[in-house]
């Protein structure tokens, strides 16, 4: 008997704990930041719990019958929280509200559930052993729970499923509860009934929990996710509809592989063309590997040095199957040198020289990224260039963020750099710009590699022609001591979203 | 202004109380990681046995040396740079502690260099010949151009109020017209007194005795009816944060020099991941045969044309002595000296936290400099700020403090009554404010106890008769410290000790 009711003990709080831990897990998940989603879940959780402990002192006659109704709200909240919090982040703008609400009703329902069953069996047992005997179990449920969590339930269950099965062990609790304080209840039919009407309703969300979460991760993109995972560095997440796959890092649009040849042509063929001799070419950024194919076309090349950041990202580039075969399993090829490292850094401290250095970078989003986009970045870049080489700098868009467009044409050119702004048609991002740096004179190529789909040498010169809505706008360069492109595109940017 | 007892700060982060619920106190004690540190380079030691004139070791060698400078701050090595310059080679530089730098020290660990105290310089105006010098030496200012590596990058500053961060320090969150209005009212004003000239860098250039200094600066506000909370928070700011000291403790003239002595033409400032210490390595770099590290002075008297100058090895016999230790220790050292009536000094705290990982921002990025409003402390300083990654993980945070709500005598006596989990706690409560997470960031804090860190420019300080007085040599003792110019600055303390390596020895 005394078991049995420090077993419920165990599993209470085990479930509690569960919930919270979903809700952290979740929150990190969809939201990015764990460190903060973690503290001020837990901060939530604590006090909610402590605003439970206090309302208990209001509960008089009946613990038995209340406790195992809170049981069961505690089961049917916390079992589908995670399906609410899935949902609510696909289907509402409200999703902090509804997670914090959550989490402090169950964690509210927590808090009431020790004090009652305390007061419950108080007759039973000498205050001593019974508050060492509930907090013990308490804590093993706790230590149960977060074992279990990391190492079986998020990996083979999944936070849908493991949410609702542990609404289903309150909702047993309850049931059980019904049994063992038989004496105390009298009656009890119409409790044993709602505790099987809650079994029923977490049983039959164990059924949809399969709609439910790729319901939720999918209306977030406008097609089917294929593939998602939080990086040390980033959110990697790829999309396909029909033949269209979309890779969006941190949800930034990075290609769509209906349209991204026309990007990675215009970003490689107008400058390497230019260089008949070209052996050595740096790619910084641009861990998806396709302008590092573009780059292999010419028979000239012997190296290829690929500096990006991420790992998982450039593995998932190796060796996925249908991604590598986006960039023609470019990594796999001897001649292409893949190093994961911060890309300024690296160039500060590495005395290696290129004919041709591609920068392809996210755009300026936050003054760390926009570190990249400085003249000390380019001057520093600049340094590695071979006599007679040139770089090429990814450069947002000319149309939508002018001034950041100019701005980095700007910048470029204050780091020393001969300039040659050009631009194309990319459907999927819509107009987007490209500067040619050099030390030297830059001419057109009259020749290109053959097969390619976009570019043909007679189309190079329009990509350097302007129309009057993309025309230079007067701009100030950007320093790294004071990042002006940073604040011209979040402006820029901005006016566009409205 | 509105300085919350700390006490209150560290009451409101220990509230570990039973609350009856197992899981609660399961958790709470999974979250708090262990944190280690200590005090470090405390110097009480050395000062209090030279005040309580305690017995030194004889020195057992003698040796003659025609200039001995005392003290390895910035102004004993300023005086060094200067001496080299004129080819002089025979003189030496004795230095208390075992690393040189004082107030411009470092440390360094496995994530980053870090300052112990003095961060920055703010780029020298033209009329700054001397820090212009150095800094074109140091390779810093090249063809007219300053270095880019060197110059704070973007964003330098934000303010953590209302709860979230903001760009730039001056308080913008929730303020009236009002409050705008006063802010630019307040440059106005500051503007009209730069033009008139007598807020230089060094101050000596432009000072002429003036009836500001005779009042404080939070006297001279309520003068010009600047009433507006954020406008006084801010100058409080500077005052407590330039000078250790609250506004109602600053000389108006002082505190008006804080705002009106620069205009600079660029956007600044100069640091490094180590603040002013890459400074002084570069200094000890070329200086490095003058210094002697762990050689206090612990005596100068004069014994005919000579002057003798003690320390625990060595007993050297001097034509000279450019004193650049703090003025008030001339005389517990130089016999017959009077006791350098009228300075005072503010007691600071710094430290050094280790962070493994970087907290979660709420509104602007982080900065090179974060403020917390209303905080009783300055807030802290990323020494991976000027580094050239777009990722950083790791950090190390300066963290400053300078006590400003104690008169010195009491913060001193705090400093050294409480232990070093005290002020742990202390300074964890205080970032918590901006940080809740911040315990499970931390792996190490370090904290540096400065009992006599920055003199203090109290009102009627800075046209003195005292202050004056010090400006003159002693014979052929030469008084070089910043404490000199009445607030301690890198360009107070160079041009001090520069001016005395121009001019002994002629
Ligand atoms: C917390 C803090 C932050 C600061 N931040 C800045 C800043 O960012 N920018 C700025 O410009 N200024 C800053 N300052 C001001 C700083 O004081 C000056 O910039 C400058 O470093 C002062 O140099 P100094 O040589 O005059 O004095 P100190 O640096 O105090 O040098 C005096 C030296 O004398 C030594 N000494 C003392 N007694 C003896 C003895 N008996 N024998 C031998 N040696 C002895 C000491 O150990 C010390 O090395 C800051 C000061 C503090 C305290």
């Amino acid at each position: 008997m005394s078991l049995a009711l420090f077993l419920s003990v165990f599993l209470i709080a085990a479930c509690g704990l569960i919930y919270e831990l979903i809700a952290g897990t979740l929150a990190s998940y969809l939201l990015g930041d764990s460190v903060f989603q973690f503290s001020t879940i837990i901060g939530c959780y604590l006090f909610a719990m402590g605003i439970g402990s206090y309302l208990s002192k209001f509960l008089h006659r009946g613990l038995v019958a209340r406790f195992v109704y809170i049981e069961l709200m505690v089961g049917l909240v916390g079992g589908f929280s995670s399906s609410l919090l899935f949902l609510a982040f696909a289907y509402t703008e409200a999703f902090r509200l509804v997670l914090y609400v959550v989490v402090i009703l169950v964690g509210t329902l927590v808090g009431l559930e020790i004090p009652l069953l305390m007061r419950i069996l108080k007759e039973r047992f000498e205050f001593r052993d019974l508050v060492s005997h509930v907090l013990t179990f308490d804590y093993l449920g706790a230590l149960g729970a977060s074992l279990l969590f990391p190492i079986l339930l998020v990996p083979k269950l999944g936070l849908v499923r493991s949410a609702l099965l542990f609404g289903i062990f309150n909702a047993g609790v309850a049931l059980w509860s019904t049994f063992l304080f038989r004496g105390q209840l009298g009656g009890g039919y119409g409790l044993r009934a709602a505790c099987f009407a809650v079994l029923a309703m977490l049983g039959a969300g164990t059924v949809f929990a399969d709609r439910i979460s790729s319901a939720a991760d999918n209306s977030l993109y406008a097609d089917e996710v294929i593939f998602s995972r939080n990086t040390r560095y980033q959110r990697i997440v790829l999309t396909k509809w029909k033949d269209d796959l979309r890779l969006f890092l941190n949800s930034h649009l990075q290609f769509s592989s209906r349209d991204e040849y026309r990007y990675h042509e215009a970003l490689v063929h107008p400058g390497l063309a230019a260089l008949p001799g070209a052996r050595r070419v740096l790619v910084a950024g641009g861990g998806d590997g396709l302008a590092v194919r573009e780059i292999l076309k010419y028979p000239s090349i012997e190296s290829v040095t690929l500096v990006d950041l991420d790992p998982e990202m450039t593995q998932l580039f190796t060796r996925h199957p249908v991604l590598s075969a986006m960039n023609q399993h470019a990594f796999s090829e001897p001649r292409v040198h893949v190093i994961n490292a911060d890309a300024f850094r690296w160039l500060d401290g590495n005395p290696d020289r290129f004919d041709f250095i591609v920068v392809d970078f996210p755009d300026p989003t936050s003054y760390s990224l926009g570190k990249l986009f400085t003249t000390t970045f380019y001057r520093l870049a600049a340094k590695h260039l071979n006599a007679g080489g040139l770089m090429v700098v990814q450069s947002t868009s000319p149309l939508f963020a002018r001034q950041s467009y100019w701005c980095i044409v700007e910048t470029v050119k204050q780091a020393g750099l001969r300039t040659y702004p050009y631009h194309l048609y990319v459907p999927s991002f819509g107009e987007w710009g490209f500067v040619i740096g050099s030390l030297v004179p830059y001419e057109a190529p009259r020749q290109l590699p053959s097969g390619l789909r976009f570019l043909a040498a007679r189309n190079i010169p329009e990509l350097f022609s302007f129309p009057n809505d993309m025309q230079p706008v007067p701009v100030e360069v950007n320093r790294l001591n004071d990042q002006i492109l940073v604040r011209y595109y979040e402006r820029e940017w901005k006016d566009i979203a409205r | 202004m509105s300085t919350i007892s700390w006490d209150s700060t560290l009451a409101s982060g220990t509230r570990r109380q039973f609350l009856g619920l197992a899981p609660a106190l399961l958790l709470a004690r999974k979250t708090d990681r262990p944190i280690g540190g200590a005090f470090v380079n405390d110097s009480f030691a050395n000062g209090h046995r030279l005040r309580d004139r305690a017995a030194f070791r004889a020195s057992s060698r003698q040796i003659r040396v025609p200039i001995v400078i005392v003290g390895g701050g910035i102004a004993g090595l300023s005086a060094a740079w200067r001496l080299d310059k004129r080819g002089i080679r025979d003189f030496v530089l004795l230095e208390m502690e075992k690393q040189a730098g004082g107030n411009a020290r470092w440390g360094e660990n496995d994530v980053s260099k870090f300052p112990w105290a003095a961060h920055y310089l703010p780029v020298p105006a033209k009329g700054e010949s001397l820090a212009r010098e150095l800094m074109e030496e140091l390779g810093v200012f090249r063809d007219g151009k300053w270095d880019e590596r060197a110059l704070c990058f973007d964003p330098q500053e934000r303010l953590f109020l209302h709860g979230r961060w903001q760009e730039g320090i001056e308080p913008e969150i929730g303020s009236t017209p009002k409050d705008r209005e006063q802010y630019k009212r307040f440059n106005d004003t500051i503007a009209e007194l730069r033009a008139t000239g007598q807020f230089t860098i060094p101050m000596e250039r432009g000072a002429r005795s003036s009836p500001l200094d005779r009042g404080s600066m939070g006297g001279w506000l309520a003068d010009h009816r600047f009433d507006s909370t954020p406008l006084r928070w801010y100058v409080n700011y500077a005052c407590r944060d330039d000078y250790g000291a609250s506004a109602e403790d600053t000389s108006a003239w002082a505190g008006i020099h804080y705002f009106a002595a620069r205009d600079p033409e660029e956007k600044g400032p100069l640091t490094w991941p180590e603040g002013n210490g890459w400074i002084a390595q570069r200094l000890l770099e070329k200086l490095n045969r003058y210094v002697r590290t762990g050689a206090g002075v612990y005596r100068i008297a004069r014994d005919r044309s000579k002057l003798r100058v003690f320390t625990e090895e060595i007993e050297y016999i001097a034509d000279w002595v450019i004193f650049a230790a703090p003025t008030f220790l001339a005389s517990y050292i130089i016999e017959g000296m009077p006791p350098a009536a009228g300075f005072q000094y503010s007691p600071w705290l710094t430290a050094n936290l280790t962070l493994d990982r970087i907290p979660a921002q709420k509104g602007a990025e982080a900065a090179w400099d974060n403020v917390i409003y209303d905080s009783p402390a300055l807030g802290y300083v990323n020494a991976t700020h000027m580094s050239l990654a777009a990722h950083v993980e790791r950090t190390v945070w300066t963290f400053y403090w300078s006590l400003a709500e104690y008169t010195p005598q009491q913060a001193r006596t705090l400093l050294l009554a409480k232990d070093w989990n005290y002020w742990k706690e202390a300074i964890l409560n205080d970032l918590s404010r901006a940080h809740p997470e911040i315990r499970q960031c931390v792996r190490h804090i370090d904290i540096m106890r400065w009992g006599h860190a920055m003199v203090r420019p109290a009102p009627g300080f800075m046209f003195s008769a005292e202050r004056e007085k010090w400006l003159k040599p002693q014979g052929h003792i030469y008084f070089a410290n910043s404490d000199l110019s009445g607030f301690s600055i890198f360009e107070e303390a160079q041009y001090r000790g520069a001016k005395c390596g121009d001019i002994a020895f002629r």
